[in-house]
């Protein structure tokens, strides 16, 4: 594209303030890049799991220390705000929740709801 | 707009748009049911874990899940690198590598879920 007036480029990251709309959206890409991150360890304590009692038995062993439960949790909690950040953009898609103070109560929501559920989740994990 | 790209490629990126959307709702239903699962009967023992997976019911629907996933994963992982990996180089090399990656996850998938049976 070719702009026939020189616009002002200002693209200080720290003086930027993003909408919490744009804080949801890059929090959906970033949640997403680290769940394909985390794509070969689910499929290695999956196997693993299936493979043999004594496997199945470290795996569980494993998810039931201090560390295990809260990278547990961690990870429930970037699959659960993917979760909702990703309904939200499907409902904007169809045109839902797309006027501005909607969006910005819904993007508001999808962070509240993620950490409410990791917190109901947790007294099962 | 209109003007800057050929008719050809006006259709391009919905197929794309289409998979990653239409995967998103199998994957979001199937998320629901394995939590809801794990909340309504925790694991009990290995014998109880592995009956679960003997149903070919069970294996379908998670061989279905992580087929949606991985393309989800492809469509997903495309528009980061087409919005943050300008040079071109650089692009191709990380999608190809992507691309090879994701093959060999979908392989593993198939041999998690066909082992016990061929």
């Amino acid at each position: 594209m070719q702009h026939s007036v020189k616009r002002p480029v200002y693209l200080n990251l720290f003086l930027i303030r993003l909408p919490i709309g744009g804080v949801v959206s890059i929090l959906h890409r970033i949640t997403g890049l680290l769940l394909a991150l985390l794509m070969p360890f689910f499929l290695w304590a999956l196997q693993a799991s299936i493979e043999s009692s004594v496997r199945f038995g470290e795996i569980k062993a494993l998810l039931h220390t201090g560390l295990g439960r809260a990278a547990v949790l961690l990870m429930l909690w970037i699959l659960i705000q993917h979760f909702y950040s990703g309904i939200r953009h499907l409902l904007i898609d169809v045109d839902i929740g797309v006027e501005r103070a909607f969006a910005r109560r819904s993007a508001w929501l999808t962070l509240i709801a993620s950490v409410g559920t990791v917190l109901v989740l947790s007294a099962f994990v | 707009m209109s003007s800057l790209r050929s008719l050809g490629s006006s259709h391009r990126g919905i197929t794309a748009f289409l998979v990653q959307r239409i995967t998103s709702l199998y994957l979001a239903a199937f998320t629901v049911y394995v939590v809801g699962w794990l909340v309504a009967k925790p694991v009990p023992d290995y014998a109880g874990w592995t009956a679960y997976f003997d149903s070919g019911l069970v294996r379908m629907a998670w061989g279905l899940f992580f087929a949606s996933l991985l393309a989800h994963l492809w469509v997903g992982l495309r528009s980061i690198y087409m919005d943050y990996l300008k040079p071109m180089w650089l692009r191709f090399t990380i999608s190809t590598l992507t691309a090879f990656g994701l093959m060999a996850l979908a392989l593993w998938c198939t041999q998690i879920l066909v082992r016990g049976i061929v």
